[in-house]
């Protein structure tokens, strides 16, 4: 159909949806125009989605096959080794799961007290609590490299000293995911109605009764949701730790809070800058350990989310 | 004082017997015996538990309600009446010093508790308030157990110290009279209950920790009519032990219920701005029958709101 034409045909329609509107009793056809419109925006959104969902297959897809058949109990319980028949990821897998709970202990308490001053006591009209508010946006932006700096500079140098031990990189990664967890906490402690908190403080509850014993158990599914998220995130971060200077090569698990040690992302960029192919097949498999652990985490999430979700 | 305010009608104001019992009104219901021919006797002037004086509200600067002089009896019902946007809720909610959670709000005025100014500034608002509880307009039950619903109160005032909070609990939802339909499910969420259950339980978790006062803003206006009169009910057995103040918006409820009713107004300023205004407070009987202010007769008949 040339474009003459149809421009007629789209004026003869409008002119007839007009006077059929005019009509009360009669109720118009749909304009084939708009039929098409929506029906073009609908692909366009499945397309975008195909992109990421694609991305992700590929890669699933890509790593699985080269990693599946070097993936063995053996592999998860052996100490890195200069011989790829050897190596395994025991040491990057304890590692990782310290840093976690390092990670989680320190942000988890500072995030919450920092979103509960923020939404329940900061006074928005004035000005330093608005400046506070812009900068954690900002924070959450900040590359994970700068952090590394940052840990780098006062963790394991400087004020701190702390050393290259579990503990710095935990604490790195820690101020690291804290600004996200302060944003989701504000998000699930705001998810709560003010006629909960209206309703304690009118029983005679001072302002922290109220956030204490209403509120934050109120808030705690979506808290956590948050929470464990950032921790995933964390889990998978490689330049801050490279910064901190967490060794690649460790052939013993974390002993303290003051050990040396490595981490599955580390583990993965170290064997795959390794000449030998076989290093690099090794590398899939913890990639999989490690996608494994993610999806097991976000899983975690998604569950506390569904099974606490509100109902007011 | 409100111009609207007119002694010689002997109804009209509060504030020529605020702290005496009752001198001034027979003479001055002799004086105009046509108008309270058909009224039933007045019943003894209560008590007053609060005395408000030129009680004015700002939100951030903005006027919502002006100068209100009022004086609420112990152990009555009184109802605030009028159209939205007139200022009863926010007197209502300066009452127990609720709108110091709203930032920016600011009375002006006094209001008095027993003679003690509420605003006063070694009062602490978490002390008015274990002793002028609060019902909402929406139902707002804690997402928890029933029975925590309850016992929030009395264990954050600490009054399970002294007795057992099982007790409390079953005796605040009797009072409620919504013991027999929950007994078996305490333990169940409340937020699994009907609107009106929800509302009752709201009513006996301020029960609970047995307050002086208990303040209703519009409490049944999310409700059926069923549930509506059945807390209408429970209203007039709490009236033994509470003193209620009641913000609705359903004329017939104030009517039903209340001892005393206030009707508010929105005036428009110069500038345009919308403020609330007391235009009349007196008995209901009175305010539904024989008000003496045209506004008051013109809303209560239906001819505007």
């Amino acid at each position: 159909m040339n474009a003459g034409k149809r421009n007629a045909r789209d004026a003869a329609l409008a002119g007839a949806a007009v006077e059929q509107s005019l009509a009360a009793d009669h109720i118009p056809p749909a304009s084939r125009k708009m039929l098409w419109r929506e029906r073009i925006f609908k692909a366009l959104l499945i397309v975008s989605l195909l992109v990421g969902m694609a991305v992700l297959a590929i890669l699933v897809i890509d790593v699985l096959s080269d990693g599946l058949g070097t993936l063995n109990l053996s592999f998860l319980t052996s100490f890195p080794s200069a011989f790829p028949k050897n190596a395994g990821i025991e040491s990057a897998i304890t590692g990782s799961l310290w840093l976690m709970a390092i990670c989680a202990f320190f942000v988890i308490p500072v995030g919450v007290a920092a979103a509960i001053y923020l939404e329940e006591f900061a006074d928005r009209r004035r000005w330093w609590n608005r400046l506070i508010e812009l900068n954690i946006q900002n924070l959450a932006a900040v590359p994970s490299i700068v952090y590394g700096i940052l840990g780098l500079a006062y963790l394991v140098r400087g004020p701190l000293d702390l050393g290259r031990t579990v503990l710095a990189g935990g604490l790195t990664l820690g101020l690291l995911v804290l600004p996200v967890v302060v944003i989701s906490s504000r998000e699930a402690l705001r998810a709560v109605p003010g006629s909960i908190r209206e309703g304690a403080m009118g029983l005679g509850a001072t302002r922290w009764q109220a956030i204490w014993y209403q509120v934050l158990p109120a808030a705690i599914p979506g808290i956590s949701t948050g929470a464990i998220l950032s921790l995933s995130r964390a889990i998978g971060e490689t330049a801050p730790l490279i910064m901190v200077g967490a060794a690649t090569f460790i052939a013993f698990n974390p002993t303290g809070l003051n050990s040396a040690f490595t981490a599955l992302p580390l583990q993965i960029y170290n064997w795959l800058s390794s000449p030998q192919a076989e290093f690099k097949i090794l590398a899939a498999s913890a990639i999989i350990v490690l996608l494994m652990m993610l999806v097991a985490i976000n899983s975690v999430a998604i569950i506390i989310r569904n099974r606490y979700e509100k109902k007011w | 004082m409100s111009p609207a305010h007119d002694d010689s009608t002997g109804t009209s104001t509060m504030d020529a017997d605020a702290n005496t019992p009752s001198p001034s009104h027979e003479p001055v219901h002799m004086q105009t015996p046509a108008l309270n021919e058909h009224m039933t006797p007045k019943p003894e002037a209560a008590e007053k538990i609060f005395e408000l004086t030129d009680v004015s509200v700002r939100y951030s600067g903005k006027l919502a309600v002006k100068d209100v002089t009022v004086g609420i009896g112990t152990k009555q019902i009184t109802a605030l009446i009028g159209a939205s946007g007139c200022g009863k809720s926010t007197l209502l909610r300066c009452l127990n010093r609720m709108n110091d959670l709203i930032p920016g709000a600011t009375v002006d005025g006094s209001v008095k508790y027993r003679g003690q100014d509420l605003y006063a500034s070694n009062v602490d608002p978490v002390q008015v308030r274990k002793r002028i509880g609060m019902v909402f307009q929406k139902p707002n039950p804690f997402p928890k157990s029933i029975y925590d619903n309850i016992a929030f109160g009395p264990r954050v005032l600490g009054m399970n110290k002294d007795r057992n909070l099982d007790e409390i609990v079953e005796n605040a939802l009797t009072r409620a009279s919504l013991w027999d339909e929950v007994k078996d499910r305490l333990d169940e969420s409340a937020i699994g209950m009907s609107g009106g259950q929800q509302q009752r339980l709201c009513i006996a978790r301020t029960i609970a920790t047995n307050p002086q006062v208990i303040l209703m803003d519009e409490p049944c206006s999310a409700l059926d009519p069923i549930s509506t009169s059945r807390i209408e009910d429970l209203m007039n057995e709490l009236k033994e032990q509470f003193t209620i103040v009641v913000v609705t918006h359903n004329m017939q409820q104030a009517a039903r219920v209340s001892d005393m009713t206030a009707y508010f107004t929105v005036e428009v300023a110069e500038d345009d701005k919308r403020y609330g205004r007391l235009v009349e407070f007196a008995e209901t009987e009175t305010i539904f029958t024989n008000p003496s202010d045209q506004r008051t007769e013109d809303y209560v008949t239906g001819k505007v709101g």
